[in-house]
Formats: structure tokens, C-alpha cells, sequence
């Protein structure tokens, strides 16, 4: 796919000429004559569901007839990038669509406890043997308690399996001959399921540690919240200890698993500051770093750098535009229609694969640029981003498809930091080339994007090579609350995806966390992380099976 | 020592040159149309034309002001002597070629304008002033070479079009129909005001210019007008800008060329 940005039809073309009757190039078309929302299945659906809703419960509820007079112009279907699948903007709307959901649902109930601790606990404090087979029968035993099984007290309320089937744990290592004497069913197989060298590369990271993927129910973390899953885990567990190790429920020492089930665990989201007002484990948390390591599509199409990139920055603009900005922070329905921008019918795509074929043509390939001759990286970000902008500007189709100001900011700016990235390797490279583009394309259009959007880009070259602490990070871990990233919407995602640049062209098997990198490559779970795209578009379709769901509680 | 000369922006390019022509407070921009102070009430939708101004405070002479050498040393504008309201324009761009975009707006406004607030997004820009004294400015915009009836809107809400092709008629999309082709006269005229409520009867804003003239007229690059890149000076401009960011937050003692 990747060389279709050479040939003469652009990567967008397949989903502007569904989108539109008119040549791409066409700067005219017709307005206000295609019967206005009643255009959209979805729409002339809602209206009818929302018309049945207020005759039963005999007050108006949502009418497609209020308001703003919607389709007025051609209403566009959204090609998922880098699949042939086509939904409606409101199947992208992250209420709507069960697959983000679930995205989130399975980064939130993630968290991964190390067993050497407990281990040395049972051995050398409670002078009991760990082997191969305690521990196959304590992975049996939690995961019986993990989704909500009794263990150790009598008479005691346990949760419905129907509701849980999602939870489970399942243990890794760099170590292969331990993991060769663990129960097949409770391990993720770094051998089976990365390449080679990316597999050589983990299991020298993770080492000897034996490591658990602890997966709470999504019904559990969604009545909660993300603070609750170690909690919820390290509770388990230690039932799970006593149980398999038959220790005594009451000794001082079964507080060291609960201790490192809490505290020496990694939780996806780091703590945010209380003015946040959002407990640990939740999506504004994330690091980059973490977040690129959660995606798995450089494991499953290792000679598609660009595709591992892009689908980072797809899910990205799902969990930290729709989710965390659009939802946590702002409130309302407005972020989808601008998120959709990142994922949807293969603009992006068009200028990354581009971006990727000037760094291979003209700079030898990834990682030779040197960091250190700036001029040169510059000439690097002006090239892609210019040809970012011309696209817009000689496809008037493409230009109307992302018709927000903010849309094609972030994406000639995503292309050309994820060029910096990948040129160099080095994502804070990539990330000061997103606010060269930023800037750049302020003053070539005389616009940018909205509002408070704008307020990080003007400063950002400033900060983008700063390691002072309150002041800097490297660029994998800054995340969503880095200062400046706070608020603005549709810088997240693009953050996310120069991160996993720079380690993708370097052939890295993980860009901040070998650990997550691993968990998140297990098919057991419900959101397949190396199908972003797919998986969404699936939502879309209403095709995608979340798990969390209470029908099995629910009478007829 | 020489008094410092203002510059406004660099270039040599078309678009350049139509930036610092805006920005430049001396220079007196063309006026093109002349739309009727009323109707431009009208348009706006603030208050009726004839209407008393509505006032938010007493007349500033009226008041007990603070012995404060700030308010000795500014003059208050005339809405602010009054006692006005803070009201808004909003006018929305098109990418295709208008005359004028949000930054330069600001801009614009900046340098040519006290007593303003003005926000600027990817299509739209706001300005908000005392009423007696944005009814001034919003003719003077309304009328001078910075409009184009077609590529630009006068919106106060559901703005979007900018970035959309045009109609068949060469006009930006709007979803309200605010303003509408005349057939006959070949003119655009309003409908409806800035937030879509219907006006008691159109108003004309004049003959959109050709697009040959457009693309003399306009401030903004493309790579089917003017390419920012085809400037040298523009472009070596953004790159040592953020350049200079990048050094100044990262090794300030390393940055020589200023």
C-alpha cells in the first residue's frame, strides 16, 4: 500500500469519489438540494427512534428538525483508512461506537503486577516452595478470583461469569524455560506472537521477571473508575496467595502482595494532578510512550512502519480526542467529527506514506538524518509539510472532507513530525517538526485551527527539545497532561504517533514500556490493538462485541 | 539613531505585499461598496437601526473615576466614554481565494484599531467592540476591499463553510443561507442577519470581483495562486522564527544569528 503515494491516483482517492460526484479537483459543486438530514440512514434512524422515545415518555426528546438545518450539503460517508469499510460520522461517535469503547474499556482494566515480589515473600518470609506448578495452580486460582469468584471466606456473594467473561490473567517472561514449565493457557507468548527480533529485543528487556497481565471486568472499571482496577486486582490476588499457597488469611505478610499488587504495579495512566479531579489509570495519564507501546501493528505487519504509525494516531484521536478531551474534560458530542480527520479515508495516510518515500529517496532511508544538522531537518518538515498543504489546496475535495481548521492542522502536522521521527529516529525531532508545520501553515494560510488550539503550537518550539523537569520530557513520556497538552484537542493523538515513529524506524520492539508492549499483544483480549482502524470501523458497523454488557442480569 | 520603521510583514510576492497593505494603519484600503450604515444595523442584528444604544455603565464624565495615570493616559474610545455595549462581527473567510483570512484579521484589526477584542480561528473571526464604535468599523469592512460579497460571510454562529467548495454560483457555502445569489442583479444579497433570523428585506452587498481579481487581492498563499515558497523572504521568515523558538527554549546560548 505504501507505494501508492508515488503513483499518480492519491491514496484518498478511492474515498473523495464515494464522497462526492464532482472531480477531487473541482473547486464548485451544488448546495442546500439534497434533502437536507434526512440524506444520512443514521439520522432519518435516530429521528425515528427519538420520535418513538418522546411518545413514550410523553415530553420531546432529540429532533433532527431542531436547530441548525443539517445536510445542506452532501452528507459524507467515511472510509476507514486503510480498510474498505464505510460509516457514517455518528457510527464514529464514541457513544455510538462499542469498538472505542472497548479500546478504553481494555487499556483501563489492564494492570500489570509482577510476581518476583510475592514470590520472594512466599519463599523467603512464609519458607514456602514456588515452582512451576504452584504457580500454574495459583493462575487457576486467580483466575477464578479475578472476574469475581470466592476463594477463601465461606457464604459470600460472587459476580455473575456471564457479566465477567472478559477478565482473566495471564503471566510472560524473557525467562524460556520458566515460561516453557507455565500452563500454555495462562501465558502470552512473546515467541509466537512477535517476530523474532522483536521478540529478542522484549524478552532481553523483561528478563527474568515473571510478569502478570492482570485483566479486570470492563463492567467493573465502567461503575468505577480507572483508579479502582489495582485496587480491584491486588484484592484478588491476594485471595488468589492465600489460596493457592494456603496461607493464613490474617498474617501481617499477605500485605506484601496487596502492597506490590498496589504499589508495584504499572497502571496505564500515571496520577494527574488533583485540580484534574480524575484518580490514577485514566486516559489523560497515558504517555505517549505507553500508548504507543499499547498499539500492535508494527508486531503483526513488522515491513509497515507507517501503518503501526498511523493506526497510533488513529486510536489516539479515539481515547484522547473523542474519550478524554471530547468527554472527560470539554463534556458534549462535538470532538468526534473533528477526530474522525486522524483515521478516516486515508488523507493522512496519503501524506505520511509520502513523507516516508521523501525520507527514503532523498535522506537515505530512517534514522540517517543526523539530528544535529538542524538546517537539514528543516528542510525535511518544510518539504513534507508543503506538499500536506498543497494537497489540500489542489484537492478541493480533500480540503472540504476535513473542513475544520483544526482537522488539517493536525494533520499536515502529524505527517510532518511523524517525518522528523522517523528520519531521525528521534521523536523530539519529530515533535519540533510538528510545530515547525504549525507554524508554517499559520502563515501560509493565514489560519490555523480554533481558538484555545492554536495557544500550544506558537510556544511549542520552544519546548520541544526541554528535559528540565516542569518544563520537559522526553517526548514518550509526555502525555496528555504535560503542561500545554492539557486542553487542546487534536494534538494528543499526533504526539502519540511521533513517538511510535521514531522507534518503528529504528526497528525498536517498544517505545517506552517492553512490559506494556507485551500485554497488549494478547489475544485474549476483547479490542484487537493491531486492527485499530478495522476495529473501530467494525463499531461502526455494529459488528464489534464489547464485553461490560448487563443483558445477562437483565429479564427478556 | 534612526526612528524604528515599521515593516508589517516581508516578501516581495503578491500576497506579501496585500499583507502589509492591510496592516499598515496609513494606508486607507479601497472602498468598494458603500452598504448603508442602517443596513449594516441590520445585518449585524444588535440593535434596530434609529434604536437608542443600550448602555451597560453611565457615561464614563458621569462616573467617579480613580485617579489612575493609565486612564489619563488613554483616551477611551467613544462607545466607552458612552457607556455601549460590547457587541461582535464575525466574519468567515473562504480558503478559495478571499481577500483577507482570520490572522490577517487580527492583524489588521491590531494595527488599525483601538479599544478591540478580537479572537481568530480556522474560518471565522470575531471582533468585539464598544456598539457605536464597531458599527464604524463593521461598515468600513463591510465596504472597503477586505469583503467580497461571495468569499466572504458575515456569521455569528454555525460558521462553517470556510474550507467547503463553492457553489455554482461562486459563493461560499453557508448552511443558513444568510445570503443568496440575485439572479438578476448579479449581486449577493443578505436574508437573514448574523445569527440567521430573517430580514424584514434583502440587503445587497454588492458584485463578487472576478477570480483573476481575487487572486491579485488576496493575502493568502496557495499553491494554485501564490506559493509561500515561491517567496523566499516569507519563507526564510517562518523557518528562522521557529528556529530561533527552537534554539531560545533549548540552547539559548547557542543562538548567533539573530
Amino acid at each position: 500500500m505504501h507505494m501508492a503515494a508515488k503513483q499518480k491516483d492519491k491514496l484518498f482517492m478511492d474515498a473523495v469519489k464515494k464522497k462526492f460526484k464532482e472531480d477531487p479537483t473541482d473547486m464548485e459543486t451544488k448546495y442546500y438540494c439534497y434533502g437536507g438530514w434526512k440524506q444520512s440512514k443514521s439520522k432519518v434512524e435516530f429521528q425515528k427512534s427519538a420520535m418513538a422515545i418522546a411518545k413514550k415518555r410523553g415530553f420531546p426528546m432529540m429532533n433532527e428538525d431542531i436547530g441548525i438545518p443539517l445536510g445542506q450539503r452532501a452528507w459524507m460517508p467515511y472510509q476507514m483508512s486503510h480498510t474498505d469499510i464505510y460509516v457514517e460520522a455518528d457510527d464514529l461517535h464514541c457513544v455510538n461506537n462499542t469498538a472505542i469503547q472497548q479500546a478504553w474499556d481494555d487499556i483501563r482494566r489492564t494492570v500489570l503486577v509482577g510476581l518476583d515480589s510475592p514470590h520472594g515473600t512466599i519463599e523467603k518470609r512464609l519458607g514456602k516452595e514456588v515452582t512451576p506448578e504452584t504457580i500454574n495452580a495459583y493462575l487457576e486460582a486467580v483466575n477464578h478470583t479475578m472476574p469475581g469468584g470466592a476463594i477463601v471466606q465461606e457464604h459470600m456473594a460472587e459476580v455473575n461469569p456471564a457479566l465477567v467473561w472478559d477478565s482473566y490473567v495471564k503471566v510472560y517472561s524473557g525467562d524460556d524455560e520458566l515460561i516453557d514449565e507455565i500452563d500454555k493457557r495462562f501465558v502470552i507468548d512473546i515467541n509466537k506472537l512477535f517476530p523474532k527480533a522483536q521478540a529478542d529485543q522484549l524478552k532481553k528487556a523483561i528478563g527474568k521477571t515473571l510478569m502478570q497481565a492482570v485483566r479486570v471486568p470492563t463492567i467493573v472499571g465502567r461503575l468505577m473508575d480507572g483508579a479502582t482496577v489495582s485496587r480491584h486486582a491486588a484484592m484478588q490476588i491476594s485471595m488468589a496467595f492465600i489460596s493457592s499457597y494456603k496461607l493464613a488469611a490474617g498474617e501481617a505478610a499477605i500485605a506484601d502482595f496487596a502492597y506490590s499488587a498496589k504499589h508495584q504495579s504499572i497502571n496505564m495512566g500515571t496520577m494527574m494532578p488533583a485540580r484534574r479531579a480524575r484518580g490514577p489509570n485514566e486516559p489523560g495519564g497515558i504517555p505517549f510512550g505507553f500508548f504507543a507501546d499499547m498499539i500492535q501493528s508494527d508486531r503483526v505487519y513488522p515491513d509497515d512502519p507507517g501503518r503501526a504509525v498511523l493506526e497510533t494516531v488513529g486510536l489516539g484521536a479515539a481515547i484522547f480526542d473523542q474519550v478524554y478531551l471530547g468527554g472527560y474534560m470539554s463534556g458534549g458530542v462535538g470532538f468526534t467529527q473533528y477526530a474522525t480527520a486522524t483515521y478516516t479515508d486515508n488523507i493522512l495516510e496519503d501524506y505520511v506514506y509520502h513523507a516516508i518515500d521523501v525520507i527514503k529517496d532523498k535522506y537515505g532511508g530512517f534514522c540517517k538524518l543526523d539530528p544535529t544538522k538542524y538546517d537539514e531537518l528543516m528542510k525535511l518538515g518544510d518539504d513534507v509539510n508543503a506538499y500536506a498543504l498543497e494537497m489540500y489546496e489542489r484537492y478541493p475535495a480533500i480540503m472540504e472532507t476535513h473542513f475544520g481548521g483544526s482537522q488539517r492542522a493536525t494533520v499536515a502536522a502529524a505527517t510532518t513530525g511523524i517525518a522528523g521521527s522517523m528520519a531521525t529516529g528521534i521523536a523530539d525531532c519529530g515533535l519540533n517538526m510538528w510545530y515547525l508545520s504549525m507554524l508554517q501553515h499559520k502563515e501560509r494560510t493565514g489560519r490555523l485551527g480554533f481558538y484555545g488550539y492554536d495557544l500550544q503550537d506558537q510556544c511549542g518550539s520552544a519546548n520541544s527539545f526541554s528535559y528540565r523537569s516542569d518544563e520537559g520530557l522526553p517526548a514518550e513520556l509526555r502525555g496528555p497532561n504535560y503542561p500545554n497538552y492539557a486542553m487542546n484537542v487534536g494534538h494528543l493523538s499526533g504526539y502519540s504517533g511521533i513517538a511510535k515513529a521514531s522507534h518503528v524506524a529504528r526497528g525498536d520492539a517498544f517505545t517506552a514500556n517492553p512490559y506494556i508492549r507485551v500485554a497488549f499483544a494478547d489475544p485474549s483480549l476483547v479490542f484487537d490493538f493491531a486492527n485499530i482502524t478495522k476495529e473501530i470501523g467494525r463499531g461502526g458497523l455494529r459488528e464489534f462485541v464489547p464485553a461490560g454488557e448487563r443483558t445477562a442480569v437483565i429479564k427478556g | 539613531m534612526t526612528a524604528y520603521k515599521r515593516q508589517f510583514y516581508p516578501g516581495a510576492s503578491s500576497p506579501a505585499k496585500n499583507r502589509r497593505k492591510v496592516m499598515d494603519p496609513k494606508v486607507k484600503l479601497k472602498k468598494l461598496r458603500d452598504v448603508s450604515m442602517d443596513d449594516v444595523v441590520r445585518i449585524m442584528g444588535h440593535r434596530n437601526p434609529g434604536e437608542d444604544y443600550k448602555s451597560i455603565h453611565p457615561p464614563i464624565e458621569e462616573g467617579k473615576e480613580p485617579n489612575c495615570p493609565i486612564r489619563k493616559l488613554v483616551e477611551p474610545i467613544e462607545g466607552a466614554k458612552k457607556g455601549d455595549r460590547i457587541r461582535y462581527i464575525q466574519f468567515t473567510d473562504s480558503v478559495y481565494f478571499a481577500p483577507i483570512s482570520p490572522y490577517q484579521r487580527a492583524w489588521m484589526y491590531l494595527s488599525r484599531y483601538r479599544g478591540i477584542d478580537t479572537g481568530t480561528l480556522s474560518g471565522r473571526q470575531i471582533i468585539e467592540v464598544r456598539e457605536r464604535d464597531l458599527e464604524k468599523l463593521a461598515k468600513e469592512m463591510i465596504d472597503n476591499e477586505t469583503f467580497d460579497p461571495a468569499l466572504t460571510g458575515i456569521r455569528g454562529a454555525t460558521v462553517h463553510g470556510h474550507a467547503c467548495r463553492l457553489d455554482e454560483n461562486g459563493l461560499m457555502f453557508d448552511a443558513w443561507q444568510r445570503y443568496i445569489w440575485d439572479k438578476n442583479k448579479k449581486e449577493v444579497v443578505y436574508v437573514k442577519d448574523q445569527v440567521a433570523v430573517p430580514l424584514d428585506r434583502k440587503i445587497s452587498v454588492g458584485k463578487p470581483a472576478s477570480m483573476a481579481d481575487l487572486k491579485k487581492r488576496t493575502t493568502i498563499f496557495r499553491a494554485d495562486g501564490v506559493d509561500m515558497r515561491d517567496d523566499k523572504e516569507v519563507t526564510a521568515y517562518g523557518l528562522r522564527i521557529h528556529k530561533l523558538r527552537t534554539f531560545g527554549g533549548y540552547q539559548p546560548f547557542n543562538v548567533k544569528d539573530v
